[in-house]
This record gives C-alpha cells, sequence and structure tokens, in this order.
C-alpha cells in the first residue's frame, strides 16, 4: 500500500546550510533572558540570584562579626552609631539553562517542518542565553531516552550547540513525562526550563509537567504549531495516518467535522497555556509560518521572555 | 418457472451483483501521514459515529434499491405479479348517436362510458391485456393490449352515428378468461352476447329532434313544392319548440309547438317562395341534450316547369305517364311541326325521329332511320331485358327485371353511345348518348312491350326527363360514411370544403360526418346529398332499455394496476436525495 504524505519536502532531515546566519546572530547580541525569579547558579553570572555576596545591588544591613569582608563595613554608620555595621549586596549568579527541543516524528511535518523551526528557535535562544553567559544545557528527546548536550558557557561554545542542534534526526513517538524524567533522574540545579515541541503527547502533557513542578524549574513552553495542523485541507474521503504510532482513522471529512477539528486543536493549545498559567509559566505558540526574526526579535520580546 | 416469471428475477439479481461488485471494487479512500490523530481523535470520539460496518451496509442497501428503481424503470418492469391476476378482458362500447346526449353533470353519455372503461382497465392487473372494441365497428381489428395501449385506442373511439349499431364479432378472442363488459345506454337495439356484463350509461335526458325533413311537389302543381317536417319529443315532459325552415330567396318560416312527453308533431311549410338549393329545418329548445338531431337538410329542386314535347302516333299510357311527372307541361306536337316548335325542353318521341337533330335533348321509342341516330338492321323479334346499368341517371332507382318486347330494333352501338339496358344475347335495347345533345334511344316500341305496365316506368320517364334537363333528385342520408352512385366522384360542402373520399367498387365512399347539403360531381354527373340525422329511434333518447338498471358503483382496483415505471423513477430520484442528504451527513459511505 503506497503512502502518500500530505505536505512536499523530503522528509528524512538534511540541514542545508548553518541554522542561523550572521546578521541574524548579530542582531540576538542585543538580547537577554528575561528571568522571573532569581537565578540559582553556582557560578558568578549575569542574572539576579537570593544569595548575598559581593553584587553590586545593595539588599540590607547586618552587624559585623569578625571574618566579615571589611570592605564593605558601612563607616558612616560606624561614626553616627559607633557601631560596625556591615552592607550586604546580591550576588549575580549564572542560569542553568536546559533548552529541550522535541523531536518526535509528529515534528517532522509541515512545509517548514515543524522540527526544523523548533532547531532554529532553539539555537537563537541558545545564542542568546551564551551571549550571557548562561549554562546551557541543549536536549533532543522524542521518547524515553533524550540526547543531551553537556551544559555550555559563552559564546564560543555556540557552533557546538549549532553542530548538536543540526544532528537532531526525528525519533519516534513522543514521551515527554519519561524523556524529562530521565533527564532529570540525575541531580540537576534549578533553572529555566525551555521546552519546544508541538505537546501531541499520546499519554498526555501533564505528568511530564507535574516532574518540572516538582523540580521548581522556571518553564516556557513554546507550541511549535504548524499551519496544516491548524487549518488541514484534505480530501473528502481520507484515511489519516499518524506519524508516530501507525494508527490509522478513516475520515469522512464534512465541514461540521472539520469545524470541529478546528475547535479540538485550538482548545488543545488553549489547555497547554491554561496550565501553565495556572503554574506562572510562561506559554507562547511559534507558527512555522511566521518568521523566525519577527519571532525572536518582537514576539518573544512582547511576551516578556527576551529583553 | 416461464422466461417472463423468470425474467424480473434475473433482471433484480444481475442489478443487484453489479452494485455488489462496485462496491466491493470501489477504491480505498487516499492514505496520508500526519504528524499525530490525537486531535482527530478526540473529534471521532467526540461525534459517536454509527460503525463503519453499518454504514457501508446502509449505503450499498441504498444503491441496490436505486439501481434496481432505475432499472425496473429502464425495461418498464411491471408489478402485476404483485397485484391481481392477469386476465384478458374484452371492452365493447356503444356508440352509436344516442351517446353523445349529455347527462345531468354537463358531460355526455359517452364521457361516461369511457370513464367506466377506464375504471375497469384500472381495476385489473399490470399484466392484465384488453380488447377494446365498439358497436359501429371504427376498429378494424380489435387485439389484445397492454392497459396502456388500451386507454390509448379507448381516447381514439367517438361516437359514430352513422352504422346500424351491432355487438362486435370478439368474444371468440376470450381465449382465456372469459371477461367481458359492454357499456352502453341501452337506446340503440343492439344483441349482447350471454355472459357478457353490461354496465349503464344511461341517465334521463330532455331531448327533442327532427325526425323527418322532406320536400315534394304540390300536387297537381309541379312548381310548388312543400316542406315536411316531423318532430319527436323524446323528453319525459312537454316541450316548447321553436321550428324554423330557412333556405335562400326568402324569410325564415317558424312554427312554435307546444308538445308532451313523447309526442310526434308533422308541419307542412310551403317553401315555393325559397329559390331552389339548400333548405334548413331547425328547432330550438331549452334544456336540449342531444345537439345532433337538431338540425336537418333537404334539397329544393328548381320550380320552374318543364316542357316536354310528345311526338306520337297516339300512347295513352306515355301520355298519361308524362302528364303525371312532376313539373312537366306535356305538349303534343305534330311530327311535321318538330322542327318549327320552339320553347320544348324535352322531346319524346313515340316511333318517330326528325332527320336532324332537334335542339333539345330527346327521348326516343322504337325510332325510323335517322343520320344522327345509330343504325339499325332489321328486328330481333321477341326478347327481354336481362341486363342494364345499376349506375347510370336514366336507370336510377330502376328494376327492369320483366320487361319483355315482341319487336325490337336491332341497333348497332356505336360510341360514343352507350348501353344502358340489353338482352340475353347483348343485344343493345336501351342506349344513350351522353355528349353534346343528349338522347335516349328505346329499341322497342311501348305497344310492343310490357314497359308501361312496369312500376319502374314513371321513374324510367322522371330520370330520362332529370338527366336531360339537369336537375337530379337530392340523395338522402344520415351521417356517416355515404356510399354515392358516381364512380370517382369529387364531394364538396356548401362552403366548397371538399370531403374525404375513396373509390369503391364503381361507387364512391364520403366521409359526410356532419348533417348539412353536400354536392358530389363526376364528370358532367351531379348529385346532391342532404345529410341529416332524422332518426326517431336516436331522438327517443329515453328509450333505454337499461332504464331501471342502476348505475354501477365505481370499481375498485384489484391490485397495484400501474405500470410503475414513473413511479420507479421517481423513487429512485428520492433514494438519491436521500443517499446525497445522508452521506453528507455521513451517515453513509
Amino acid at each position: 500500500m503506497s503512502v502518500d504524505t500530505f505536505f512536499p519536502g523530503p522528509r528524512t532531515l538534511a540541514t542545508t546550510g548553518p541554522l542561523l546566519d550572521q546578521s541574524f546572530l548579530h542582531k540576538l547580541e542585543t538580547l537577554s533572558l528575561a528571568l522571573r525569579r532569581p537565578a540559582h547558579g553556582q557560578l558568578k553570572g549575569a542574572h539576579r540570584s537570593r544569595r548575598v555576596g559581593s553584587g553590586m545591588v545593595f539588599t540590607d544591613f547586618r552587624a559585623y562579626s569578625p571574618g566579615d569582608d571589611i570592605r564593605n563595613i558601612d563607616w558612616g554608620a560606624y561614626l553616627r552609631m559607633d557601631r560596625l555595621i556591615l552592607k550586604l549586596f546580591e550576588e549575580e549568579a549564572d542560569l542553568p539553562i536546559y533548552l529541550f527541543v522535541d523531536a518526535s516524528r509528529s515534528m517532522d511535518y509541515g512545509a517548514p517542518r515543524k522540527l526544523d523551526y523548533a532547531r532554529k528557535l532553539a539555537a537563537a535562544l541558545c545564542y542568546v542565553a551564551l551571549l550571557s553567559h548562561d549554562r546551557v544545557n541543549l536536549v533532543s528527546f522524542a521518547d524515553a531516552n533524550p540526547r543531551a548536550l553537556p551544559a555550555r558557557r559563552g559564546k564560543s561554545q555556540a557552533p557546538q550547540a549549532f553542530r548538536f542542534l543540526e544532528s537532531i534526526q526525528p525519533g519516534r513517538q513522543t514521551g515527554l513525562h519519561s524523556a524529562l524524567r530521565r533527564f532529570f533522574g540525575a541531580p540537576r540545579t534549578r533553572g529555566l526550563v525551555i521546552l519546544i515541541s508541538d505537546f501531541l503527547d499520546p499519554d498526555g502533557i501533564e505528568p511530564g509537567f507535574a516532574l518540572l513542578r516538582r523540580f521548581r524549574h522556571e518553564v516556557v513552553l513554546l507550541h511549535v504549531v504548524s499551519p496544516e495542523e491548524r487549518e488541514p485541507q484534505l480530501p473528502e474521503e481520507v484515511v489519516l495516518v499518524d506519524a508516530e504510532d501507525g494508527v490509522a482513522s478513516e475520515l469522512d471529512l464534512t465541514p461540521s467535522l472539520l469545524t470541529a477539528y478546528r475547535e479540538a486543536f485550538r482548545r488543545h493549545g488553549q489547555d497547554v497555556e491554561a496550565y501553565c498559567r495556572k503554574y506562572g509559566w510562561a506559554y507562547m505558540q511559534a507558527p512555522t509560518d511566521v518568521p523566525l526574526e519577527e519571532l525572536t526579535l518582537r514576539l518573544l520580546r512582547q511576551e516578556g521572555l527576551l529583553r | 418457472m416461464t422466461l417472463p416469471a423468470v425474467a424480473p428475477v434475473a433482471l433484480t439479481a444481475a442489478v443487484a451483483l453489479m452494485v455488489l461488485l462496485l462496491y466491493l471494487l470501489k477504491p480505498s479512500p487516499r492514505r496520508l501521514i500526519v504528524s499525530s490523530t490525537l486531535v482527530w481523535r478526540r473529534v471521532l470520539r467526540a461525534r459517536n459515529r454509527a460503525p463503519d460496518r453499518l454504514r457501508w451496509w446502509v449505503s450499498l442497501l441504498l444503491a441496490m434499491l436505486i439501481a434496481l428503481a432505475v432499472a425496473a424503470a429502464l425495461t418498464r418492469t411491471t408489478l402485476g405479479a404483485l397485484g391481481a391476476a392477469a386476465e384478458r378482458v374484452v371492452l365493447v362500447l356503444d356508440n352509436s348517436a344516442t351517446l353523445a346526449t349529455l347527462t345531468s353533470d354537463g358531460r355526455t353519455r359517452w364521457e361516461h362510458a369511457q370513464s367506466r372503461a377506464r375504471e375497469i382497465i384500472a381495476s385489473g392487473g399490470a399484466d392484465s391485456r384488453y380488447l377494446v372494441a365498439d358497436t359501429q365497428r371504427s376498429i378494424a381489428s380489435p387485439r389484445f393490449e397492454e392497459a396502456a395501449a388500451a386507454l390509448q385506442t379507448l381516447d381514439g373511439l367517438r361516437v359514430m352515428p352513422w352504422n346500424d349499431p351491432l355487438f362486435p364479432d370478439v368474444l371468440a378472442l376470450r381465449d382465456q378468461n372469459p371477461s367481458a363488459w359492454f357499456i352502453s345506454d341501452g337506446v340503440a337495439a343492439i344483441q349482447v352476447p350471454p355472459g357478457v356484463e353490461t354496465r349503464s350509461v344511461f341517465q334521463i335526458a330532455d331531448n327533442v329532434g327532427i325526425t323527418a325533413f322532406d320536400i315534394r311537389a304540390v300536387p297537381g302543381d309541379a312548381r310548388r313544392h312543400q316542406a315536411f317536417v316531423q318532430v319527436l319529443n323524446g323528453s319525459p315532459g312537454a316541450k316548447r319548440v321553436e321550428l324554423l325552415v330557412a333556405g335562400a330567396g326568402h324569410s325564415p318560416m317558424i312554427h312554435t309547438l307546444d308538445m308532451p312527453g313523447g309526442a310526434v308533431a308533422n308541419e307542412a311549410f310551403d317553401v315555393s317562395g325559397f329559390s331552389n338549393g339548400p333548405l334548413r329545418a331547425l328547432i330550438t329548445t331549452p334544456r336540449d341534450a342531444l345537439a345532433a338531431d337538431d338540425v336537418a337538410y333537404a334539397y329544393l329542386p328548381a320550380s320552374k316547369a318543364i316542357r316536354v314535347g310528345l311526338v306520337s302516333a297516339g300512347d295513352a299510357a306515355l301520355e298519361r305517364t308524362l302528364r303525371l311527372l312532376p313539373r312537366a307541361q306535356l305538349l303534343l306536337v305534330p311530327p311535321q311541326r318538330v322542327n318549327a316548335r320552339s320553347g320544348v325542353d324535352v322531346w319524346v318521341f313515340d316511333r318517330y325521329a326528325p332527320a336532324q337533330p332537334p335542339l333539345a335533348p330527346a327521348l326516343l321509342f322504337r325510332p325510323p332511320q335517322a343520320q344522327w341516330l345509330p343504325a339499325s338492321h332489321g328486328d330481333i323479334g321477341a326478347t327481354a331485358v336481362t341486363w342494364w346499368v345499376r349506375g347510370h341517371p336514366v336507370t336510377d332507382g330502376l328494376s327492369l327485371r320483366d320487361v319483355l318486347t315482341e319487336h325490337a330494333l336491332a341497333i348497332r352501338a356505336e360510341t360514343p353511345t352507350q348501353v344502358l339496358a340489353a338482352d340475353a344475347n347483348q343485344r343493345p335495347l336501351i342506349l344513350a348518348s351522353p355528349f353534346g345533345l343528349r338522347w335516349v334511344e328505346v329499341a322497342f316500341a311501348l305497344q310492343d312491350s310490357n314497359l308501361p305496365l312496369q312500376a319502374g316506368f314513371p321513374v324510367l320517364l322522371s330520370n330520362v326527363v332529370d338527366w336531360m334537363t339537369g336537375e337530379p333528385l337530392a340523395l338522402k342520408s344520415q351521417p356517416g360514411e355515404v356510399r354515392l352512385p358516381l364512380a370517382g366522384a369529387q364531394v364538396v360542402d356548401l362552403q366548397g370544403r371538399a370531403i374525404q373520399t375513396r373509390e369503391a367498387m364503381g361507387a364512391t365512399l364520403a366521409a359526410l360526418d356532419e348533417a348539412g347539403l353536400y354536392t358530389a360531381r363526376a364528370g358532367e354527373r351531379r348529385l346532391r346529398v342532404a345529410v341529416s340525422v332524422s332518426d326517431p329511434s336516436v331522438t327517443a333518447v329515453n328509450a333505454s332499455r337499461l332504464a331501471d338498471q342502476p348505475a354501477a358503483p365505481t370499481l375498485q382496483a384489484r391490485g397495484w394496476n400501474f405500470a410503475p415505471w414513473r413511479a420507479l423513477l421517481l423513487a429512485a430520484a428520492l433514494l438519491l436525495v436521500l443517499e446525497w442528504w445522508s452521506y453528507n451527513r455521513r451517515w453513509t459511505v
């Protein structure tokens, strides 16, 4: 039985040329990731943290104890009160960023393919993070065996990160929960989790999201949507084959059925977004028909994910 | 099982099999790979669809019904097997003149008869066969037909008042099912064979009609004519009737009659004031149900006297008969004054012939030799007339069978003379010259034969005078196909319109369907034909032997009496709409 595809183009991943062009990279250099909560990085960085130390931002006073850095004694207060008062400063820390790219077979769809779009979006965010000297962990996942690039820091690591992204191949079925459990099974510093996916998980998204909540990461969900999914153009009689599990569904497509599908698809996005809003996560749809530059330079900034 | 019984089953099976094969051969829908059917599956679960297999069966059922309906419609399959049993039904309709009588509902008895016949056809099974015949034998070869064809035959019938109504000899065709119906008003005297069920369309009606219309010369004055009109009130009650006689040259003459039911009125009109030509008698009375007998026609002959010059040595029978001829004015002329005498319309020469042809036509009895007459060569002794021409105006309505003669001239018949009568040896006894100056030569003298004693002698003289003066008597007839004693005649009505005719054994059959006056011409011969219904048996529309029979109830259909191809096509169309609708609702595949 011949299997047709709904969209044109090669089905195997074969990225041609660099992920991001030079001019776009230059534009990205003016941006940085915006955090809603203080960072918990172990190293010095550019983000506010809850630790008090040698930063630039004054936070509080306390009585001097022997051993404290005498450079932070407030000598003016000593003259007024004849007591040694120590000034406390907010220590700036780096940000552990876990950038997850969904590489399931459902991402190998659309024109442009959702995986290509997700990969470029991840590259852009990764580049911004590397410029901020954040520790970037790149993870591609499909099922229970995620591929991860160990943490990278600094602009000089960008080519390596890009190569990793370029090497991502579409895997099998989406298994968000198992991939996250496997990845966060190892000790990880609390940080920013950026999840780029279509969230078409047969097992549902909530188990995986619950895992992220348990580790109390700050989470940003970028929902990649293809226009072919949003507005499907299908013949009246068609058998739809699921790219991930191969399950066939016979359809007699009527306008009412199509309307019901559009509504269900919209509700699927709304469900994901509602979950995010409930737990203070950031959510944004990334339609593949929106140019990447517009998404990163304008829409992500409007949403407050970049600044 | 017979072949006709097998054929619908085979057709049904073939169509069903074909539809099933087409369904099995139906191409599978396209298979498309999509990113995920997760959302689609949610939608389909929410829509709670019927099982695909059930939908497939419903769809197949609809398609089979549509295909079967269309196939049955195209092959004109009937559902007779599902309805009443197939029968052979004989339907005989009385279409004599009284069936044109109007009934109380404004329809004629004939229309009621047709409705009855349709009811009978409608009540039979679709496979039944019907033989439609009529009492006027207008259907030359009745045969069994399907219901639709029988209805067409029925529609083609009409009231034809001219023939004697007769039950057609069609019952011999009832080879299977002895079902025969006769639909009549019972007025015409028709012998109905036993076993035939009669259905009456009789209803009492008012009718007054002219039953006779004739014109005769007044005895003793041949130049005056009287019209005699007989009127019959066929209504059950009294009627006031206005009788009108109209013609050219005089104002119409009107008599008003008060007639009790069933009464006959005989009226006489002095029509001498009318110019010769057609006369029309017309009656008007309120609520008259039959119009055909309300008018009658006659022909008024020329009223001028015909001067007949008789040259004879003395023959009392001849002289007396000539004096009695209508319009004849007899002049006794001595032989020496024949050429000097003028103003004679017809000469009658008894054993005399002028040396030169006379100026007027002549009837000659045993003339002596003359140049302008055929030569004779002696005498043929005793003989008898054994043969005579029946279509000639001179011998029209005349029998010469018993005419004997003791002596007769042996005449050599020469063209262009025409032999009108001859003996057994084909020797001419009466000759006529139709061209140029008309004359008739009788080869024997009256005192040598018994011709003056024959009843037809005055007729012969009258015919000769009429033929010679060009005033033939008008033929009277009832409407219908009239046999005219003229070969190759052309017939026109009063408006000059040609009437359809056909040849029949030396005569002409003319379709004179309407009352009126017609003129037939064949060469120099001319014949007037006055056509009127003028029949008491027609006017008496209530003299029905079925008057006491109650009206038969309307027959109910005994089966699915219709050739259902139209209904099947309609059903197929409706099923198509249903299939389209159910497909769009995705109740079918």
